[in-house]
Formats: structure tokens, C-alpha cells, sequence
């Protein structure tokens, strides 16, 4: 029964127009999005610049750290993103005192000194010089720095350039012949080129698809409601698992194929530009890479659509999901890493090979936790439609008898 | 096995609201007919029979299976719901096979299973078109179609004939009555018409209790000797109507044909006559209510 009703549910899907202006979307988001551009270039001794990279080093993070807030204390403006959007801060009187008590702390000196100190350097620094660095005083150690930081988000807020994640992140130093050139190596050898780009993809993917999914998981929630269809399929034999888990299923390979197949086309000049450079790429990165970054957001927001909007009957998902999806992009302090439990997991590089092996493991977590809660939720809404088979009513039945 | 629906103190509640109230009930191999006016109870009982409610009190078995076995009753039971439609953008023919699908038959008995049924409904010829081109009737004979696709013992039906045209109305009687050669169906209804066209045994259920139970004739029987008919003259129309029970009026002109309902002669030129379903349901109504 349940692979006949798989299939009948994808012919369902098939016949939606919501899933035909998901593919539309998508399709066209994605192929605006991917450029052609070609910025493969194997580095050469003598080059003025091989870009930047990102490096963890106690010492210029407290540095850097602290000739930002300096900064900041100085014109009394804060820049945080507390949910993803600028919003500057202001503090009051009193919490510049304890503000500038944390930066007096940190660095053994008054803040007037360190005032004074910033205005000599900027005098005589050139215009666009972004090498400010507060240097800490003797023995101030970065179990100290962190915990003074903290001090600074409390009162500045959320979102600031004082946590943890944020400061560790925005060193960024220009890299040497040998680091990009181990980097173009790793990017060739160990990504293939095409895992590389097929990384890219996933990023630009990972944006619509945290939205675009929950039109279609409210359309098939709410379809049996529509069609009056509740009371003659509860009263038949299927199990509630038999007909969530096939409608479930088919939902998400059917949001899937455009997916992967918009990969594999735009993956293959990749494919033939790594032969042409002498490497095999790999034929499979169109499947592999959207398989492990994509289909676990795909299945969460299926799944939590389907879920809300069966224990609600209302389409009050929409809303949730797009302001999770929204905080989820905007919270990230970078757009290449930072996966800890967001769920859309942003690469927007073509590279950065090294970076990701060590993130690697940070990355997995992250996307096993999200099959995690996919698998509770199609179980729950497997358990909300049994109950609602058994005169249970929804939060909106609920609601409307209440206001009568 | 037993062929039968047992219903023993029956209760239902809807928070302090009761829906029915101790409703004791025996339904046998055939056609029984449930009637009751709106809000009556009928529904909540149709909704517990196939699982869809759950009750709070009693106990019913149905062919021996205590209704809490939600698997095993939805199997042996087919329903058709007072508002039964399907998907609009399915064929008449997808439609019945996905509910077939829902109802645990195999491929191989679908393929001969669909068409048949289509064919009993007189469908077949219409399988190709769209549920949401079909019109009333034939969202109701599609209805009754899936009820019985997997061939269940116990058909529920509720209020199949509501919205229909009286041809339609007609057409669907025959065909529950055709299907309950060998099954039980239940068919509640409001419209005493019905009843009267197809069922030998029914009950009538007001305020959530059964009021009546037994055979048509019984129900009959209780009015019997007490209608009359007359001619009186329209003017005196209202004040026959605070007097008596009217159950059937027909003016015409200055004139009205009334039928009434009393324990002796109301006026001299009252006549008595046959009494029909409808009059016996008035006069239990008029009881029941006034207490």
C-alpha cells in the first residue's frame, strides 16, 4: 500500500500549481545567482596579492577586538545585528563608565591614553588603513579577555561584534604564495573542482529552499481540508503513519529532483573545465554535496510545515518559518562557515578547501541535527493526525469555538 | 460471525454538553434508518460507529468487534460522509481507486474492483472527468461507490440524499437498498421521505436519547386513527394552527386543505385518513417535546 500511495501522492504533487512556481522560482533564482565567472587561477610566485584568509591567533583577536570597541566608545556607537539587520546602539552615561572600565582593564591604561593613542596613530596613518591594534597589557590572558567581553555584550546587546563567534572570526590576514597555493592544491585534489562548486550552489540553493518547501508542505497539509476529503479518508484502513509518511515523502522527492537536477547542469562546464586542467572531477558532486548540505533543510522545513500546519489547520506556518528562515540567514556572523545550528548553511565561496575540512565536523553535526528534527516531526505529525482522526480537534477548531 | 451493531448505554460529551445520552440500539442485517431532527445526535453517532469520535461511555461491538479497534472496524465498515467530496483535480476513476488504495486493497483487486463499482454507480461512462465537474448526485453515487469498494459488512451513510433533485434522490435510494441485500446499512437522515422509501426498521433519536425504536409499522401504528384532513377556510388557518398539530397545508384561494393530527374529531368536517410516516414522526416530535 504504501509505495502505491507514494506514487499516487507524486502524480498529486505533479498536478499542484504551487509546485510548478517552485520550480519556476527556483530554477531562476539559482541560475541569476551562479556565475559563470571564472575565478580558478592557479597562483603564481610574485603576485601582489593571493587574498585573504582567516586565522585564529589569541593575540591579534584581542588586539583587533579591542581597537574596535575603542572605536566605538569613542563615537558611542554600537553596531549589532541582532537579528540579522544593522541596529546601532547607544549606550547611556553609566554604561560607558563600565565600558570604558573593561577597555581600562584590558590594556593597563586610561581610556584618555588609549584616546589619545588612537588619535597620534590615525594622524599619521594613511586613509583606508584598517591595522588598528590596542595591544593588552602584561600577562592579561584571553580567559580574561573573553570573560570582559562578555561584560561588553551585556551591555551593548545582542548580536555585537563582542561575542565570541564574531571576534574569533574576523581576523583576516593576506595570505602568502604557499598558503594559496596549498589552497588551489587542496581545492583541486581533495574537492575535485566540482565539490567546490557544487558547494557554491548549495549556499545559493540553502536560501530559497529554507522558504520555497513550506508553500509546498502547507499546500498538501491543507489540501484534504479544502477538498473536504478529512472525514472519508480518516474513516478508511491506512494508518495515520501509511498516509503522512507517503505524503511526506513524496513532497520531498518531488521538491528534490529540480534540485539535483539543476546541479547536475549546472555543475557539468565545471566537470569539463577540471578536465581540461588535468583533474578528474567528480560526476557524483551534483548528488553527494546537495545530498548531505540540501536535503536535511529540505526535509526540516517540510517537516515542520507539515507538522504546524496539521496540529493547526491554518497556514500560521508561513510566517513562523519565513522569520526562522530570515533570522537563520541573517544571523550568521559569516557568509562562509558559521554553521553552528542554523538552518541554512551558508558557502558562499568557490573554495576555501582547508577551511571547510576543519569545519567540517562543526557542519555534520549541524546537518544530522536537522534529519534529527525532520524525523520528530514527521512523527509528531503523525501523531496530531491520529489524533485528529479520533474527533481531536485542531489549535484553529479550537480557537473558533472559543470566539463563538 | 454475528451480523449486527450492538450499542449499549451510549454516551457522548462534548465538554459539558452531552451529545447522546444512554442510547441503547440493535442493528441487524438490512436497511435501518436513523431519523431525528438537526442537532439530534445523529452525526455524533454515525462519527463514533466509524471511529472518527471517540465516546465517552457504553460500549459498542460491531459483528462482535468492540468498536475500540479502530483497524478492524474501519475495515469491516464503509462511510459516507453528510459532506463527502474528493480531490477536484482527480479523475472519478483516480479518485475511487486512491480511496481503494486507502482501504488496503491490492493493485490486482483494484483493477477489477474500480471498474465494477464505477459500473453499479453508473459511473463508468463519466470516469474520465474531474471530480469538480461532477454535479451532486454524482459526487454522492462516487460516495456510496467507495463505501463499498472493499466490501465492508456495515455501510454508514449520512444524509446521502440532502441537496439532491428528487430524480437524483430517487436513483439513490434504490442503490442503498440494491447494496443492503447482504450487509447492514445505516442511513441517517433528517428527511422522513427517505426513510419511508427504504428502511422496515428504524430509530428515531431527539435531544441525544432514542425516542423510538422499532418497525416502521410500529411508528405508524401510533398515530394511526389520529389524522385527520378538512377544508377550512383560509382566515382560520392560524387559529386551527395554535390548536392543533398541522402537519400539511394547501391553500387555495380563500381556501385551505389542511391535514392535522388529533386524539378525537377537531371539527365536524375533519375526516380521518391513512396516516404516513411523516405524520407519526410530527406526532413523536410534538410528544417528545412537549415532554
Amino acid at each position: 500500500m504504501f509505495g502505491t500511495l507514494f506514487i499516487k501522492e507524486c502524480r498529486q504533487v505533479l498536478k499542484s500549481l504551487v509546485y510548478y512556481i517552485y520550480v519556476v522560482i527556483f530554477v531562476l533564482f539559482i541560475t541569476s545567482q551562479m556565475s559563470s565567472e571564472d575565478k580558478l587561477q592557479e597562483p603564481k610566485p610574485g603576485q601582489s596579492y593571493y587574498g585573504e584568509t582567516v586565522i585564529r591567533d589569541d593575540a591579534l583577536t584581542m588586539e583587533g577586538t579591542l581597537a574596535n570597541l575603542l572605536q566605538a566608545v569613542c563615537r558611542n556607537s554600537f553596531a549589532t545585528y541582532p537579528i540579522g539587520f544593522y541596529r546601532e546602539v547607544k549606550l547611556t552615561d553609566d554604561e560607558m563608565v563600565q565600558v570604558k572600565a573593561v577597555l581600562e582593564r584590558c590594556t593597563g591604561k586610561s581610556f584618555e591614553i588609549l584616546e589619545e593613542e588612537m588619535e597620534e596613530y590615525y594622524a599619521q596613518s594613511g586613509i583606508g588603513d584598517t591595522s588598528y591594534r590596542v595591544a593588552v597589557k602584561e600577562g592579561f590572558t584571553y580567559a580574561e579577555f573573553e570573560a570582559a567581553m562578555e561584560e561588553v555584550c551585556d551591555l551593548v546587546g545582542k548580536g555585537s561584534f563582542y561575542e565570541k563567534e564574531s571576534y574569533e572570526n574576523r581576523i583576516h590576514v593576506p595570505m602568502t604564495y604557499e598558503q594559496a597555493k596549498e589552497e588551489f592544491d587542496a581545492l583541486c585534489t581533495k574537492d575535485r573542482l566540482t565539490r567546490a562548486y557544487m558547494r557554491l550552489f548549495c549556499d545559493y540553493a540553502g536560501i530559497v529552499l529554507s522558504v520555497l518547501p513550506i508553500f509546498i508542505g502547507v499546500s498538501r497539509a491543507l489540501r484534504d481540508k479544502r477538498a473536504k476529503v478529512q472525514q472519508v479518508i480518516f474513516s478508511k484502513s491506512a494508518s495515520g503513519t501509511q498516509i503522512i509518511v507517503s505524503r511526506y515523502l513524496a513532497n520531498l522527492v518531488m521538491i528534490s529532483i529540480p534540485v539535483f537536477l539543476t546541479a547536475l547542469l549546472l555543475q557539468q562546464p565545471f566537470y569539463y573545465r577540471a578536465q581540461t586542467m588535468g583533474i578528474q572531477g567528480d560526476i557524483w558532486a551534483f548528488i553527494t554535496v546537495p545530498g548531505i548540505w540540501l536535503l536535511p533543510e529540505i526535509m526540516t522545513v517540510l517537516a515542520v510545515s507539515f507538522l504546524i500546519t496539521e496540529f493547526t489547520d491554518t497556514i500560521w506556518t508561513i510566517f513562523l518559518q519565513v522569520a526562522w528562515a530570515f533570522t537563520s540567514l541573517f544571523s550568521a556572523t559569516t557568509l562562509v562557515g558559521d554553521f553552528g545550528l542554523k538552518l541554512v548553511a551558508r558557502w558562499n565561496t568557490l573554495g576555501k578547501t582547508l577551511l571547510y575540512s576543519s569545519l567540517e565536523k562543526e557542519f555534520l553535526f549541524n546537518r544530522g541535527y536537522y534529519i534529527l528534527l525532520a524525523v520528530v516531526c514527521v512523527i509528531l505529525t503523525v501523531f496530531v493526525y491520529e489524533k485528529k482522526r479520533r474527533g481531536g480537534e485542531s489549535v484553529h477548531e479550537k480557537l473558533r469555538k472559543f470566539s463563538n | 460471525m454475528e451480523m449486527s451493531i450492538e450499542i449499549r448505554d451510549l454516551t457522548k460529551n462534548y465538554g459539558k454538553k452531552q451529545a447522546l445520552s444512554k442510547v441503547d440500539l440493535t442493528i441487524s442485517q438490512g436497511m435501518f434508518g436513523l431519523l431525528g431532527p438537526n442537532g439530534a445526535g445523529k452525526t455524533t453517532l454515525m462519527k463514533i460507529l466509524t471511529t472518527l469520535l471517540k465516546k465517552t461511555e457504553g460500549e459498542v461491538t460491531i459483528c462482535g468487534v468492540p468498536i475500540e479497534k479502530n483497524r478492524q472496524i474501519r475495515d469491516m465498515t464503509g462511510y459516507l460522509p453528510q459532506d463527502f467530496s474528493m480531490y477536484g483535480n482527480m479523475s472519478v476513476y483516480e479518485a475511487l481507486d486512491y480511496l481503494a488504495v486507502l482501504s488496503g486493497m491490492p493493485k490486482s483487486e483494484r483493477k477489477s474492483k474500480v471498474p465494477e463499482m464505477l459500473e453499479k454507480v453508473n459511473l463508468l461512462e463519466k470516469q474520465k472527468i474531474k471530480v469538480k465537474s461532477m454535479s451532486g448526485g454524482m459526487i454522492r453515487r462516487l460516495g456510496i461507490a467507495q463505501a463499498i469498494i472493499h466490501d465492508p459488512k456495515v455501510i454508514i451513510v449520512d444524509e446521502p440524499t440532502a441537496g439532491l433533485d428528487p430524480e437524483e434522490r430517487v436513483r439513490f435510494r434504490n442503490l442503498l437498498c440494491e447494496i443492503a441485500k447482504d450487509r447492514i446499512v445505516l442511513l441517517s437522515t433528517h428527511i422522513v421521505g427517505d426513510i419511508e422509501a427504504t428502511c422496515e426498521n428504524i430509530a428515531v433519536l431527539n435531544q441525544g436519547k432514542i425516542c423510538f425504536n422499532g418497525k416502521v409499522t410500529e411508528l405508524l401504528s401510533m398515530v394511526e386513527g389520529k389524522v385527520y384532513s378538512a377544508e377550512i377556510a383560509a382566515m382560520e388557518l392560524e387559529k386551527v394552527k395554535e390548536k392543533y398539530m398541522v402537519t400539511g397545508i394547501l391553500v387555495t384561494g380563500s381556501t385551505a386543505n389542511i391535514k392535522v393530527i388529533a386524539d378525537e374529531q377537531p371539527f365536524s368536517q375533519a375526516r380521518q385518513v391513512q396516516p404516513d410516516v411523516e405524520d407519526a414522526y410530527m406526532y413523536l416530535m410534538h410528544k417528545e417535546n412537549k415532554g
